[in-house]
């Protein structure tokens, strides 16, 4: 019998526990995406200087959130003097926040099927909190992208493809190599906070 | 082509035509509404425009509650109070807004304050923050431009924030549209012309922009149609019932278009003109329209192209490319046009605009939402240059 994708998923949808299972992979997916999201905020803004620039006159204590409706995963982050730090997981009191109706949405745009605006486009994503703020979220976010996905997905995600000079290339290497400590460090943060609630 | 995905909404009903403004009383019956709060401004008073509402109140049952005209140019947090707390004390049931976008949007606000039994508009603004369902709306647009009576939208200055508060919500839409060309008729030729032009970006940014589908697509053809065989009558001839019609079914178009599929760069630039300059909404989209539909004939010259023939010129021999530059000539004609009869402004110096805060009003329009559904990026640099070109 030959492999058919669809008949091998209609069977997988039969089985009694698949959707639980489903719904689980796709949470960590996302939940795993955000994480390093995150973790390349904090790198992105402590080494590229166009990051450091467009979030200068961001107001000290600045907090975005990310994260999909209604039961998560999200990330919060916050503008602590030039840098951008991650607060936690969950929604910890921000400031706008960019809300994926559903984790099928989320996973689109974390798996590079659809850009961020076609997402919106598409009324996938919602924005909570001030306009002005997501649309400055919003270009730190691209440029975070820029140094954190592969060149070979541009295309998808942004309207106007960036090009990378040579040190850009070598900040992009710095924040591959400095990706997994970070991780772990917000991995930490996370459950000491989980210990002391 | 279909779009991977889309979403359209529109729950507005329409009365569009002869003596359209007399069905009122039977609509509210159907609403089993009694009476009405009329929200309008001192300008439609004074045309005249509210003595044709009220006589079709004359052999009804309903009744015109109270008539409430300190509607200013901008809608503000304070009148929306005022108005909000006379809609309580008159024990009014249903709202009637009579004018432009501004007594459009006052209205949409005093509807959430009263319907959610709340004293600050702040908790409500963003989008889908309303939870109860409000109370009737029926909307009879004055001009024939903004598109409000089918959007569901309202933006209201926060006088305390000193910021402009947007509230979106699917609760927000009038429950009818009363399209009546007896509404429209006083309006000056420069107005005629400015409010035209609105429409026309509104359908085609609605058109071109990346929400963009099928339905709305439809809604936007007819809008663009119904301007090139309008607008330039009405602005010439204010008595010309059938253009004033066919201007404010244009308008009612391009705001259903619009209303689902958003709009981009044009609106995103006017808006920050408006905020620093003072510049009217329409006279600037006006001016920018045909730049910034040049800028977008990288990533969108398919769509352009198609609009040639719709705006009255159709070369189909010609190449995608070079047709959606026929496209913006057509839309420069027709302004040229309107200039020549009304003298609404072609260039932003014209509009009041000075060079030194084009740099403070491109910051501002880059932080503009509706930046995200235009179809090519605009940065800053992106957005100067296309205030230098129309400067």
């Amino acid at each position: 019998m030959e492999f058919n994708l669809e008949n091998a998923l209609t069977l997988l949808r039969k089985l009694p526990y698949y959707p639980v299972l489903q719904s689980k992979s796709k949470y960590a997916l996302i939940d795993t995406t955000l994480s390093v999201i995150a973790a390349a905020f904090e790198e992105v803004s402590a080494l590229a200087p166009e990051l450091k620039e467009e979030i200068a006159h961001w107001n000290e204590g600045r907090r975005f959130a990310i994260g999909v409706l209604p039961r998560g995963p999200y990330i919060t982050m916050e503008k602590k003097g030039d840098r951008i730090r991650f607060v936690g997981k969950g929604q910890k009191k921000p400031d706008v926040t960019f809300i994926f109706k559903n984790l099928d949405s989320a996973l689109l745009v974390f798996t590079a099927q659809i850009s961020a605006h076609q997402a919106a486009a598409e009324c996938r994503v919602l924005i909570d909190g001030n306009n002005a703020y997501a649309m400055e979220l919003n270009r730190a976010l691209a440029m975070v992208e820029t140094y954190l996905f592969p060149a070979f997905i541009f295309k998808i995600i942004f309207k106007r493809p960036p090009k990378l000079s040579s040190s850009q290339l070598i900040i992009k290497s710095k924040v591959y190599a400095n990706l997994l400590p970070i991780l772990i460090k917000h991995y930490s943060q996370v459950q000491i906070a989980k210990f002391k609630d | 082509m279909l779009p991977n995905y889309y979403q359209f909404y529109c729950p507005v009903k329409i009365l569009s035509g002869q003596l359209a403004v007399s069905n009122i009383p039977y609509e509210m019956t159907l609403l089993h509404a009694k009476k009405a709060f009329i929200i309008t401004d001192k300008g439609v008073v004074k045309a005249g425009l509210i003595d044709i509402v009220k006589s079709a109140f004359e052999d009804s049952t309903c009744e015109m509650g109270c008539i409430f005209d300190d509607v200013p140019q901008d809608s503000g947090s304070s009148v929306v109070n005022k108005a909000a707390m006379l809609f309580e004390k008159e024990k009014c049931d249903c709202l009637i807004a009579v004018g432009g976008g501004s007594a459009l949007d006052t209205a949409k606000g005093v509807n959430i304050l009263v319907s959610e039994n709340a004293k600050n508009l702040l908790k409500f603004q963003g989008v889908e923050k309303i939870t109860k369902d409000l109370k009737p709306l029926i909307a009879v647009p004055t001009t024939a431009g903004t598109g409000s009576e089918v959007t569901k939208i309202a933006v209201i200055y926060n006088e305390d924030t000193k910021e402009k508060m947007a509230f979106v919500s699917d609760r927000l839409y009038p429950k009818i549209a009363v399209i009546d060309s007896r509404m429209t008729m006083t309006m000056p030729p420069k107005i005629t012309a400015a409010t035209g032009m609105d429409a026309l970006t509104h359908a085609i940014e609605a058109y071109i922009c990346l929400q963009n589908n099928p339905i709305d697509d439809i809604y936007a053809k007819t809008a663009i149609d119904l301007i090139r065989r309008y607008l330039i009558r009405s602005t010439e001839n204010g008595k010309d019932e059938e253009a004033r019609l066919g201007m404010a079914n244009a308008a009612l178009f391009a705001g259903i278009a619009f209303s689902n599929s958003m709009v981009g760069m044009v609106h995103a630039l006017a808006h920050a003109l408006g905020g620093v300059f003072h510049v009217p909404h329409g006279i600037a989209n006006a001016i920018l329209l045909p730049w910034c539909l040049e800028y977008n004939i990288s990533k969108e010259p398919k769509k352009i192209a198609e609009l040639a023939a719709i705006l009255g010129g159709s070369l189909e021999y010609l190449e995608h490319t070079d047709l959606a530059h026929i496209t913006v000539s057509l839309v420069r004609n027709l302004l040229q046009r309107l200039n020549r009869i009304s003298n609404i402004p072609m260039r932003l110096r014209d509009a009041g605009v000075t060079r030194d805060k084009l740099s403070v009003a491109a910051r501002l329009a880059i932080n503009d939402g509706a930046l995200i559904y235009n179809p090519a990026e605009v940065s800053y640099d992106d957005a100067l240059t296309i205030y230098e070109k129309a400067f």
